[in-house]
């Protein structure tokens, strides 16, 4: 067994070590390593969501997520990830005033998001960020039967249990291997998140309707946790980060496959649950310009809305603003049009 | 009666002998780092913590390098850093013996040497001066200002000097925002060690350079330079000038000085640079004898040390790993991941009776590994992490240093937290590293799931 994980740990840090497609700033800082290219092309990204017509919009969505994906994944150096950006941002207004440069290239991203959320909503989260479209499409393969689930109101199942212990035992086993043959430090904490994630899993495989709500504020707490490792200048390391640093990360490895794993028992598994972005994300959508508004007069309860949510953010039309990734398929979806998108550039702040 | 005395103050000399030949940046041109004492005393821990307002910024200090001696029978080192100041430390009385202030940032090793019967230190600061100092008191025996003073003149870059052949070489490179780009100009400095006498400069770039490194091959002797845009320059110092042997392009930009094997016909000579290339050349002719590559930066020097016959490179990269790679033809003997960029050249030393190599990390750890399996055989915490203050390849890193002693074997390492460490390697130290025990790995784990049970009655209460 050891052999074998062996094995598959040398096949991944060959895989995984070297995977970006840009070795050099394309539009470098003179002095820097900083790629304005990158900056400028997630702006547009962030500003896109608001300008693609409505006819053929998912399809726009898939595009943008793909480009997204290449961008922070194969050309980005610096770690963007959901907890480096917190990270990189705090560095990014330490270094105000110090390093300009460095500070505009640390606080461009996390600021053009939360600003481009602020304007048109949190789109990010639906049409940019790759630890989300990751997990949409890697649970496209266990769409239909969470669908199913989820219309019966989710309901204890044998198969999702033994999924969720299967999940689990891969957790274990992999970390009984690392703990063997890599030295761990406290940056590595994405161990305790991937942890975490199979413990969530485990108990809404086993009471969805239960600790499904509740669950969702672990957000915060994880939100809060990342912010006091970086501002006591720990690296905590999360899923995805391997994809930034150009480097084989075995604990950014494992909590990958273990939000890849998670996410098809529970969709969207990392979003609704453990995000520390979502958190700051959906405070600054609460404050959108735009929002979707449901008709109340045409809506005509139908449930279809509810059912295309990856993230249950819609209850017969409703949405709840905290949830919502504003993918806009509920918009898509809507036989009626009963959901439609508007701008209130007098929308008081929530 | 006499015959006695003369024999008791022979051995005395032999048992206190000052060894100071420290003549590269990195010790030797194999850049092993290590310095042997062969009488050893005790070596203690000591976190010698240099309080000052001079920053490179604000949390966080740069040291360069340290070089080692031994005075009188006790080792000595010698460290220089952003804070202007060189610092001459008694490692086994764990005491500061003189500091001497330059008028700019060291960001070079020292170099040590015995002339006329004295020891001295060699080092270059970057207000543009080479400083010999008496290495027990610190005396100043003389300095050269090695590029004149300019209203135009801005950063200054100067190298560890090297002593070979007779001759002290140091390189260097001034900005002068008088000139344009392509008129920068940077050069090798050949002094007489004796008094500081310029005899030669050489124009060899025109940007940042490495250490020159010096070094025989053929029956002739050399030195090395890589300019920082990734040109290598090999010189004959054979004659009364240094003449260009050969020279070869790295592919990308470097950061840390070539290393070379030494006791073979024909040595390579290993230089890595940005993207992971790892490039080894004939050391005579500048041919390329092998090339590997790993998944980020090299940005500081490689080690050549001797393995069991086997002359081995050991190099660290910023993909978090240690390499280990045969000399003779580049074939990879170990790769060792550890938690961090590994930002240090390696030094390689005898630890009780076992090879190994010592790293420092970004992961705030410096590593003692196995160099025969890579296995890491402890790690100690050095400080607050760094990792959000620096930028790769902004700066040459400082590099741990190893006094080789049997038992009482000690690294010496300048943190960024402005302490410098001497940690016995081989003995107890406070600052052994737990994290990587697999017991406290699992209560870890064990903690965080009760945390999070404990969690759950909270989260439900307040929904």
């Amino acid at each position: 067994m050891n052999d074998i994980l062996s094995a598959a740990e040398t096949w991944l840090s060959g895989a995984f070590g070297n995977i970006k497609l840009v070795e050099k700033a394309m539009m470098g800082l003179e002095g820097s390593y900083v790629e304005l290219l990158t900056i400028l092309s997630l702006g547009l990204l962030a500003v896109l969501p608001a300008i693609v017509p409505a006819q053929r919009r998912q399809r726009w969505r898939h595009l943008n997520q793909a480009f997204g994906i290449i961008i922070f994944i194969y050309v980005v150096f610096t770690c963007l990830g959901v907890f480096g950006m917190i990270r990189n941002f705090q560095r990014g207004l330490s270094e105000i005033g110090r390093e300009n440069i460095v500070a505009l290239y640390y606080c461009s991203v996390p600021a053009t998001i939360l600003v481009t959320s602020m304007l048109f909503g949190p789109a990010f989260c639906g049409w940019i960020c790759p630890t989300g479209a990751l997990q949409e499409w890697i649970g496209l393969l266990t769409g239909r039967w969470n669908r199913k689930r989820k219309a019966a109101g989710y309901p204890f199942s044998r198969a999702a249990f033994a999924a969720a212990l299967g999940v689990a035992a891969i957790f274990l086993l992999w970390m009984m291997h690392l703990s063997r043959t890599r030295m761990f430090f406290v940056e590595d904490a994405s161990i305790y998140w991937s942890e975490v994630l199979v413990l969530i899993v485990l108990l809404l495989v086993w009471n969805m309707r239960r600790w499904d709500r509740p669950l969702r504020r672990l957000r915060l707490l994880s939100f809060i946790l990342v912010a006091a490792a970086s501002a006591l200048s720990l690296r905590v390391t999360s899923p995805v980060h391997l994809g930034f640093a150009k480097v084989y990360d075995p604990a950014s490895l494992l909590s990958t496959v273990m939000v890849i794993l998670a996410t098809l028992v529970i969709p969207r598994v990392w979003c609704r649950y453990l995000c520390p972005w979502r958190s700051a994300i959906a405070w600054a959508g609460r404050h959108s310009v735009r929002a979707i508004v449901l008709d109340s007069a045409a809506c005509t309860r139908c449930g279809i809305c509810d059912g295309v949510c990856d993230v249950d953010a819609v209850t017969k039309g409703v949405i709840d603003s905290k949830e919502c990734h504003f993918c806009m398929k509920c918009v898509d979806a809507c036989p009626h049009r009963a959901l439609s998108i508007q701008d209130d550039w007098r929308r008081p702040c929530a | 009666m006499r015959l006695t005395l003369f024999t008791t103050g022979v051995l005395l000399t032999a048992v206190l002998r000052t060894q100071a030949d420290w003549s590269a940046s990195r010790g030797s041109a194999q850049g092993t780092a290590a310095l042997r004492w062969e009488n050893p005393g005790a070596l203690e821990e000591w976190h010698y913590a240099w309080k000052t307002q001079v920053r490179y910024k604000p949390g966080l200090a740069v040291w360069a390098s340290p070089a080692l001696a031994l005075l009188d029978g006790r080792p000595v080192a010698f460290i220089g850093g952003f804070d202007q100041t060189l610092h001459a430390l008694d490692l086994s009385t764990k005491r500061v013996l003189w500091r001497h202030m330059s008028n700019a940032g060291i960001s070079a090793a020292p170099v040590t040497g015995e002339f006329q019967g004295r020891c001295i230190v060699f080092i270059a600061s970057n207000d543009r001066t080479l400083y010999a100092l008496d290495a027990r008191t610190g005396t100043v025996l003389w300095t050269r200002e090695l590029a004149p003073a300019s209203p135009s003149l801005g950063d200054a870059d100067f190298t560890s000097p090297l002593l070979f052949g007779g001759r002290l070489y140091v390189a260097g490179f001034v900005y002068d925002r008088a000139l344009a780009r392509s008129q920068q100009r940077a050069w090798l400095y050949v002094l007489d060690p004796a008094d500081g006498r310029l005899l030669q400069r050489l124009e060899i770039g025109n940007g940042f350079v490495s250490e020159p490194v010096g070094y025989t091959a053929g029956g002739k002797t050399y030195i090395a330079i890589a300019a920082r845009k990734g040109l290598l320059q090999s010189f004959a110092v054979d004659g009364d000038t240094p003449q260009r042997a050969w020279t070869f392009q790295m592919p990308h930009e470097v950061l840390g000085a070539p290393a070379v094997e030494t006791g073979v016909p024909e040595p390579v000579l290993v230089l890595g640079s940005k993207y992971g290339n790892l490039i080894a050349l004939d050391a005579a002719t500048g041919r390329e004898r092998w090339k590997r590559m790993a998944g980020n930066w090299f940005d500081n020097s490689a080690c050549i040390g001797q393995l069991d016959g086997t002359n081995v490179v050991f190099a660290g990269s910023h993909d978090y790993a240690v390499y280990a790679l045969r000399a003779a033809d580049g074939s990879l003997l170990w790769r060792q991941p550890l938690g961090g960029e590994v930002h240090s050249a390696p030094a390689f030393f005898d630890l009780n009776g076992t090879p190994a190599v010592l790293v420092a990390a970004l992961d705030n750890h410096l590593h003692t590994l196995d160099a025969r399996t890579g296995r890491v055989l402890t790690s100690y915490f050095t400080g607050r992490p760094v990792w959000d203050k620096i930028n790769k390849g902004e700066n040459r890193w400082g590099s741990p240093v190893v006094i080789e002693a049997g038992p009482s074997t000690a690294a010496l390492y300048g943190s960024f937290n402005a302490t410098v460490y001497l940690l016995p390697l081989a003995a107890p130290c406070s600052l052994q590293a737990r994290a990587r025990s697999v017991r406290g790995l699992w209560i870890s784990l064990g903690v965080v799931a009760l945390a999070f049970g404990l969690t759950l009655p909270v989260l439900t209460r307040r929904t």
